[in-house]
């Protein structure tokens, strides 16, 4: 199954990823960046088994991040 | 010159830098912290956590710090700009520069000084008028003439308009640096074509790239005599500072928070000297060649007057990047000091050093600090060359410590 990876450190908080895939993301209220939910967190990266039902819009998703900390493996 | 007061105001995009603006004479720092900073990508932000050590430095050394909240603000912001805010209180910060009102309103509840920054493109008196119940310092549209900074100026004086600090409302003024081919912040090119927005800080500066215009039924690509045609040239006004100081402007902004510690040195130390030069009566061509051609030996994309002069943006650069007449190639840390001495000494991580090369150190306590090798020594003796693995010494007058780093300065 891919992964959908999220290198929060360097987020701008812009939302896109939270407008395009909101069942996936959400715009954190504590520091203004995009949590990924349910996702495991190893040195601030967060991961998450993706569901083949999403991979269409995350890689949308992947596509649409201003700063490129989304990947899908 | 009657004018005195001015306040010279530079960039500091990491402790290097900051410490290179105090040590090269600038009044006052600005700097942004995490995302909310229209430097977000191409800076290495400070954190909310770097802010005591900011405030700490600037106070030892009576130098002011200002935070840039400048960004457009959203909803899931609000508490990491409370957050952000209540810190700046906390630990002093003697300013806070934005444009957004939530920005705005917070400072007021908080009782924090505010800057209204140049994304707000404050272009008349009447907008002036509006935001002195907020503010102190309004940094004007970057897109003014200087007729126009000098008309807003009287009018201040004239209405008597005073900020909240109950001074009358003081004016910034871009002088030197980066121009934005928009109006500052009104662009969308970078959000249009990848998703970046400049207002949040994320510009991929399309204007920068060469493009090709082609006509689609026949597939022919369209010469364009200036292969960078949305690339404005930087903005340098050392031969206006006394036009400048004269129209009425308080504060010299310098840009540059995603630059070097060698760069923040050389224009801070250059826009310095112009306005001691302006206030001794001493302002003079020969002394603006000589800044002029200090000024060119760091980054720069070619320079124009901007549009003080009522010029119309036509000053493209020709080239991609910096036009700079030196660079720095990286050498080495510094692996150990002799205080007694005050001898310094560098391992060689890459590159090679010759007698009688330039060197540059960088660093957070120290700035920027620039010699000649007159003497080489190479792991304890005299040599005219050092390669990489070397371990180099030469006398320096302050600590060192493994932050600080060893460049030479070549000729391009």
């Amino acid at each position: 199954m891919p992964k959908i990876i999220h290198y929060r450190d360097k987020c701008i908080g812009c939302g896109v990823c939270f407008e395009m895939q909101p069942e996936l993301w959400r715009m954190s209220k504590k520091d203004g960046k995009a949590t990924l939910l349910h996702a495991v967190v190893k040195k601030n990266i967060h991961i998450l088994p993706l569901n083949n039902s999403f991979e269409i819009t995350g890689r949308e998703v992947v596509k649409a991040c201003p700063v490129n900390i989304i990947k899908i493996q | 010159m009657k004018e005195s007061n001015i306040e010279l105001l530079s960039p500091a995009g990491s402790f290097e830098a900051m410490q290179a603006a105090i040590n090269a004479g600038a009044d006052a720092i600005y700097f942004g912290v995490e995302q909310l900073n229209m430097r977000t990508r191409s800076a290495n932000s400070f954190s909310i956590s770097d802010l005591a050590e900011i405030s700490r430095v600037c106070k030892k050394n009576a130098v002011k710090a200002y935070i840039t909240l400048n960004t457009v603000m959203y909803e899931h912001d609000m508490n990491l700009l409370h957050t952000i805010l209540e810190e700046v209180k906390k630990q002093g910060i003697d300013a806070v520069i934005a444009a957004d009102f939530a920005v705005i309103e917070y400072c007021s509840q908080l009782k924090i000084p505010l800057h209204i920054s140049t994304q707000a493109n404050v272009s008349n008196i009447e907008a002036v008028q509006f935001f002195s119940r907020f503010a102190d310092v309004v940094v004007l549209a970057r897109e003014l003439t200087l007729k126009q900074v000098e008309h807003i100026s009287k009018e201040i004086k004239r209405r008597n308009i005073r900020g909240v600090s109950g001074e009358l409302i003081k004016i910034e003024l871009f002088v030197h640096g980066a121009l934005c081919m928009a109006v500052s912040g009104k662009c969308y090119l970078s959000l249009h074509t990848q998703n970046a927005s400049a207002n949040r800080g994320a510009c991929l500066q399309n204007c920068r790239r060469t493009y090709t215009v082609k006509d689609t039924e026949t597939n022919e690509e369209l010469l364009i005599d200036n292969e960078y045609i949305m690339s404005p040239k930087d903005l340098c006004t050392i031969d206006l500072v006394d036009q400048l100081i004269a129209s009425g402007v308080n504060v010299f902004k310098i840009e540059g928070r995603s630059k070097g510690a060698d760069y923040v040195h050389t224009v801070t130390e250059c826009y310095r000297e112009a306005i001691e030069a302006v206030q001794n009566n001493d302002y003079n061509s020969d002394k603006i060649k000589i800044w002029m051609d200090r000024l060119t030996k760091v980054y720069n994309r070619g320079f124009w007057e901007g549009y003080y002069l009522g010029r119309k943006l036509g000053e493209w650069t020709s080239n991609p990047g910096s036009i700079a007449e030196e660079r720095k190639i990286y050498l080495g840390k510094s692996t150990n000091y002799y205080p007694k001495i005050k001898v310094g000494e560098f391992l060689l991580d890459s590159g090679t050093l010759k007698e009688g090369d330039t060197i540059m150190v960088v660093g957070p306590a120290i700035g920027m600090a620039k010699e000649k090798m007159e003497t080489l020594i190479v792991n304890g003796k005299q040599a005219e060359m050092a390669n990489k693995g070397d371990k180099i010494t030469f006398p320096f007058p302050s600590k060192l410590t493994a932050q600080d780093k060893l460049y030479k300065i070549v000729k391009q």
